[in-house]
């Protein structure tokens, strides 16, 4: 599954400007340091912070999308930084909870 | 015998937090990391003709990398975090190396070493290559590539004004207001 089937599937919102990519796991945290520590290329980042650290954050472990959950408003200079570096960024109103639960039943992704 | 090629991964991971501290007699800044439960704005000590205060803490972490096949360890204790460029002074030599770079889709980001009050604590230039090699190695490089730099680039450090990859003010449900700057 790509960031634009998953666009489509869960009606995520995109953000950023960005060429498609391959989503092979899902990585759920706020903490940058947790992220660089933890996340694998091609994962998609779901988190509630929205300051444009989590660019180059997401652009050093190479996550396929970031998704802002619960709503947060994203500053305009974290999508501009995010459309430099081609990072999706998506966002959804639902809670990062109900989004997992609908990850989950999308068998493709991995865990 | 041929040299291993290594396949690095992160290994022996320690969560914690990057200490920013100044004396108000001397202005010096130092920084270390500490796995000690959060670290108090404001703490206060002497230390012969100097009086520390911490002044900033950031959730952080460090790690060593160690490789799969012959199972070499490289410590990286010497690596206080990650800088990002914002490109905030033009003859900056990391803003001269960015432009250049990310004109053949290479990022790039700078490595802190630990400040002290004697001077920086660089991390070696052959410990660059290998964060540089460990990143790349676990990424699509045929879409864009990390190169990792080092922060004796930075031309102006006090006018610099990058943006750490920390967890600095991360947490917080004030809304969002520019980081102040650490330097």
């Amino acid at each position: 599954m790509n960031t634009q089937d998953l666009i489509e599937k869960l009606g995520l919102k995109p953000l950023s400007k960005f060429e498609p990519r391959e989503i092979n796991g899902v990585f759920i945290s706020d903490m940058i340091s947790d992220v660089m520590a933890g996340a694998k290329s091609g994962n998609l980042w779901l988190t509630v912070q929205t300051h444009k650290s989590i660019v180059p954050a997401a652009n050093l472990v190479d996550a396929a999308a970031v998704v802002i959950t619960s709503g947060k408003e994203v500053p305009i200079e974290t999508v501009e930084l995010a459309s430099k570096y081609n990072i999706a960024i998506l966002s959804t109103s639902l809670p990062t909870y109900e989004l997992v639960g609908m990850l989950y039943a999308l068998k493709p992704i991995s865990r | 015998m041929p040299e291993c090629q290594h396949q690095w991964e992160m290994t022996n991971v320690r969560f914690g937090y990057v200490v920013f501290e100044k004396c108000f007699h001397c202005n010096s800044l130092e920084t270390y990391f500490t796995t000690e439960a959060n670290p108090i704005l404001g703490d206060k000590y002497r230390d012969g003709d100097c009086f520390w205060s911490v002044v900033e803490n950031a959730q952080s972490f460090q790690f060593d990398l160690r490789c799969t096949k012959c199972g070499h360890v490289e410590k990286f204790e010497d690596l206080m975090g990650f800088l990002h460029c914002t490109g905030c002074l033009d003859d900056c030599q990391v803003d001269i190396m960015r432009r250049q770079l990310e004109a053949k889709k290479t990022w790039i980001l700078v490595a802190f070493g630990f400040l002290k009050k004697k001077g920086k604590h660089t991390v070696p230039s052959y410990k660059l290559d290998i964060l540089t090699d460990y990143f790349n190695q676990r990424r699509d490089t045929k879409r864009s590539k990390i190169k990792i730099l080092s922060f004796d680039l930075i031309t102006d450090l006090s006018n610099c004004r990058g943006d750490f990859i920390h967890d600095v003010g991360m947490l917080s449900t004030e809304p969002i207001a520019e980081r102040k700057p650490i330097f």
